[in-house]
């Protein structure tokens, strides 16, 4: 759309040329005076000017963007290159698997016994990681673990957590003593291993107040 | 008839794990059960309840389903995101699946056994299809929000129903989408502002939704129209299983404060045709919470955190007295988890993930009959041997002299070296042809090690200090490839005998190598055989509890035996509930074998004249000196004594030592999780 000129200039300009012209007359101007004159060429000239600015960024932000995007890639193609083993490494492996086993079998019984019962393939590529190490993608176990975590998580907290009015095994076995036909001693003083905190909690208490006891009376 | 001196061992701290889930099969009369740990026990129930097989569980496992298809297959599924299908001859995991849908809270298996449906974690139910030797992924319904609780199938293989927090939808197979989404309510004002979990569905084939939740209620849902039918409080805690009969009569619920409540479908009025679900029975039988709940044709098999599993008869449907009305209990798993070195009086402890040597203690009082002697010096514990890996300890044996260890997993067996002067412990490695075993027993002589190893082959490897060597492989001449569970070899080392799942029984000769002759099949499984020292006659008892002797050497039953198949031991030792899982014998007296169950040990005195079902029975606590009960009790063969109880193993140490390994069961419920607390009237 064309902007409307002040004044009563006229519309003397040609209509089927589709400008994008905006022209700022200036705030400044005052009211009274007549407008400037812009002559047709230098207007075309200048719609031509922006037009040209306007499709030259256009074309530079894609040629940015473009730029970006292959750094980027590049940048991914070698850190995936860094991650993958070396090729001398993968040459010697290889070279290995097709040998056989024999000769690492024996350095195999010199170990250790912490050293744990693995077929001979599975032990060339462990010689290269040290003992005891295994790969695993930590992606992936986390995601799993965290998971079940969560499933048992649940079924725990329905089951035993908050609101669910469970009682100790020590209140059961009391209650089944009150109703029970022979009315025996409580479990914490037939079970020896039983309540082993508590009774080493009066333990320590019975000697610190011998102690006591016996700094008083000297 | 013997006096002995008894240690009284209580040091073993066995634990057993809390039952999670069961699954019966009509078919083959059988009972799956997953326990907490991974662990999955089968039962024969045809067979007086025995416990059949055994797998042993492992770390990384957990089971929170269990499904049987067909006759033999069986399938599990758990929080790990993985279905596992089981080799029932190997008794190992055959292979395992990944269901890529986070935890699987549970799986079931529609009516025609074509297809699985698995409820998971985040909310969608995956279809698979049973393929002859595998599983394999079909599609997923409609993904919901809330994670997926439970699922049953419509008899016609049309719709599932599966139960989440709050809501029950109804899934039409074909399509995937939820055709009926009905809101369970939070039940009473208190617990309004949990979710109400709806544990368990059921499907009935009238169109009938029965479900279990939260807040303790059982309520019957119209599936067409989505609308609640019926509702039954229970309980104020959950309703945790729930089960229907096969013929759709009868629904079984289990609740958190152990109690298990049955419906049937009755008419309220004599004559009626209308049938309507009424609350019939309530069983109390466990302390804490009821997991897992099956219905079999004349009985009510209940299992949970109490670790106990209880078969209570329903009275109306059993029709003869027989062993299958009587309320069992199976409380210890019926195998020996001892074994014992006598000469150096060690004992070894069998755990899911480690093993333990103690030796025992010592008295140097005597004392008169009836008195407990002052221990003065106290039982060791030698040895604590932690497994490696993740997969849980399934077989364990010591030698006669102490100086061999070895147990076996699913994945490896371990042999290990004692030095006990100097405490000191190597491994020694077994033959590249062994990976797994399902018993191991040493030959007398410490010299040979028996492995029973998968599709019934037993290695015969011999030990040294410094190699071991395998020396032959025995397989049994039917060809049958059923687990050996029990493996006994002769005091002079020539025989060797094995008992497998099928029932059969072969007898090896280990100087020639080479098969030497097959006991007949008797029908019931053997629980326990030992041969005998000096007349190398093999003793065999069975899960039914009866008992034969064979004479090797001669290849047939002994008189004995076909004295003892005429007139019968008395007839309480009949009653007997848990089957007999050690037979040992008394040097000193080579006519007395000793026998022991969960709850009693006898002395069965071959020399003796066997009394036969209708005498009156004595029993003999302490030897008395009055001459009227002496007379007719001398003449008994049969001598019980239940004073230890509940006994895990018994056996027989030199000089007139006896060795009682008990666990009282007040020991295993102190280390039980918490139960719901429950008040009582006057306490």
């Amino acid at each position: 759309m064309a902007t409307k000129r002040r004044g009563g200039f006229g519309a003397r300009r040609k209509r089927n040329m589709e400008v994008k012209a905006v022209v700022d007359l200036g705030a400044d101007s005052s009211d009274d005076d007549l407008p400037e004159e812009v002559t047709f060429e230098k207007a075309k000239a200048d719609a031509v000017r922006s037009m040209r600015n306007a499709l030259e960024t256009v074309k530079r932000d894609k040629e940015l963007l473009k730029e970006k995007r292959r750094k980027r890639q590049e940048l991914f193609q070698q850190q995936k290159k860094r991650k993958l083993l070396s090729e001398d490494m993968l040459e010697e492996i290889e070279s290995a698997y097709t040998k056989k086993g024999k000769p690492l079998d024996s350095e195999e019984q010199e170990k250790e016994e912490s050293e744990e019962d693995e077929d001979s393939e599975e032990e060339v590529v462990n010689a290269r990681l040290k003992e005891s190490y295994k790969a695993v993608r930590l992606k992936d176990q986390i995601d799993a673990n965290t998971r079940q975590e969560s499933a048992s998580d649940f079924i725990r907290s329905r089951l035993y957590g908050p609101g669910t009015n469970r009682t100790t095994t020590n209140q059961m076995l009391s209650l089944k003593n009150k109703t029970g036909n022979n009315k025996t001693a409580a479990v914490q003083f037939v079970n020896k291993n039983w309540g082993s905190e508590n009774k080493g909690k009066a333990e320590k208490l019975k000697k610190r107040w011998v102690h006591s006891q016996t700094v008083v009376a000297n | 008839m013997g006096q002995f001196k008894v240690h009284r061992v209580r040091f073993f701290d066995f634990m057993p794990s809390g039952i999670r889930c069961m699954a019966f099969n009509s078919k083959a009369d059988r009972l799956a059960l997953a326990r907490l740990d991974g662990s999955v026990e089968i039962f024969n129930f045809s067979n007086n309840y025995f416990q059949e097989k055994v797998i042993p569980g492992s770390d990384s496992r957990s089971i929170e389903a269990i499904c049987w298809v067909g006759c033999d297959r069986l399938f599990t599924a758990g929080l790990n995101g993985e279905v596992v299908e089981y080799d029932l001859e190997r008794l190992c995991p055959k292979y395992t699946l990944d269901a890529f849908g986070g935890p699987i809270w549970t799986a079931a298996c529609n009516s025609e056994e074509t297809h699985f449906a698995f409820g998971c974690e985040d909310g969608s139910v995956k279809l698979f299809e049973i393929l002859p030797d595998k599983i394999q992924f079909e599609r997923n319904l409609d993904r919901q929000k809330g994670r997926i609780l439970s699922l049953s199938w419509h008899k016609s293989g049309m719709l599932i129903a599966a139960g989440s927090l709050d809501v029950i939808r109804v899934f039409d197979v074909k399509s995937g989408h939820s055709v009926q989404r009905i809101l369970v309510d939070r039940g009473s004002a208190g617990t309004s502002n949990k979710d109400c979990v709806v544990w368990n569905v059921a499907f009935l084939s009238d169109y009938t939704i029965v479900s279990g939740d939260s807040a303790g209620k059982v309520q019957l849902w119209d599936a067409n129209k989505g609308t609640l039918i019926k509702t039954h409080l229970v309980s104020k805690w959950d309703v945790l299983s729930l089960s229907v009969s096969e013929n759709e009569d009868s629904i079984v619920a289990g609740t958190s404060e152990g109690t298990v409540v049955q419906f049937q479908l009755l008419s309220p009025k004599i004559g009626d045709m209308e049938t309507q679900w009424v609350r019939t029975r309530t069983f109390k039988h466990h302390t804490h919470d009821v997991r897992a709940v099956t219905e079999t044709r004349t009985a009510v098999v209940s299992g949970g955190l109490d670790t106990q599993l209880v078969i209570c008869p329903l009275m109306d449907k059993v029709e003869v007295k027989s062993s299958e009305s009587v309320l069992r209990k199976v409380i210890f798993p019926h195998r020996s988890l001892v074994s014992c070195a006598k000469k150096p009086s060690l004992l070894l402890f069998q755990f899911p993930d480690q093993l333990e040597l103690w030796r025992l203690g010592g008295t140097d009082t005597i004392g008169k009959p009836g008195e407990s002697l002052p221990v003065t010096r106290k039982p060791e514990k030698l040895l604590q041997l932690k497994r490696k890996g993740d997969d849980h300890i399934c077989c364990s044996t010591i030698s006669e002299c102490g100086h061999w260890i070895a147990y076996s997993t699913v994945s490896s067996i371990r042999l290990y070296q004692l030095q006990c002067d100097n405490n000191n412990i190597s491994i020694t490695k077994l033959p590249k042809v062994l990976r797994s075993a399902h018993q191991l027993q040493f030959s007398a002589d410490s010299s040979k090690l028996f492995v029973a190893s998968e599709q019934a082959t037993i290695h015969v490897i011999s030990l040294s200090r410094s190699e071991c060597k395998h020396v032959h492989t025995f397989k049994p001449k039917s060809g049958s490839s059923a687990p050996v569970h029990l493996l006994a070899a002769s005091a002079d080392g020539q025989w060797l005998t094995s008992a497998n799942r099928h029932c059969e029984i072969n007898v090896y000769n280990l100087k020639k190598l080479k098969h030497h002759c097959m006991v007949p099949v008797y029908n019931s499984l053997p629980s326990a055989m030992a041969i005998h020292p000096e007349t190398n006659n093999l003793l065999v008892t069975h899960a039914d509890q009866q008992m034969f002797e064979f004479g090797i050497v001669d290849k047939q039953y002994t008189d004995w035996s076909r004295k003892l198949q005429k007139e019968g031991l008395h007839r309480c030792r009949l009653k007997w509930g848990t089957p007999v899982t050690h037979i040992t014998f008394n040097p000193q007296a080579p006519s007395q074998v000793i026998l022991h169950d969960t709850h009693m040990f006898c002395i069965i005195d071959q020399s003796l004249p066997l009394d036969g079902l209708k005498a009156q029975f004595y029993s003999q606590l302490t030897p008395k000196d009055t001459s009227e009960t002496d007379k007719p009790c001398k003449n008994n063969a049969l001598k019980i004594c239940s004073k230890y109880q509940p006994l895990l193993h018994v056996n027989l140490l030199e000089d007139d030592w006896l060795v009682v390994v008990e666990r009282p069961l007040i020991d295993i419920h102190s280390q039980l999780p918490a139960p719901v607390k429950q008040k009582k009237f006057g306490t």
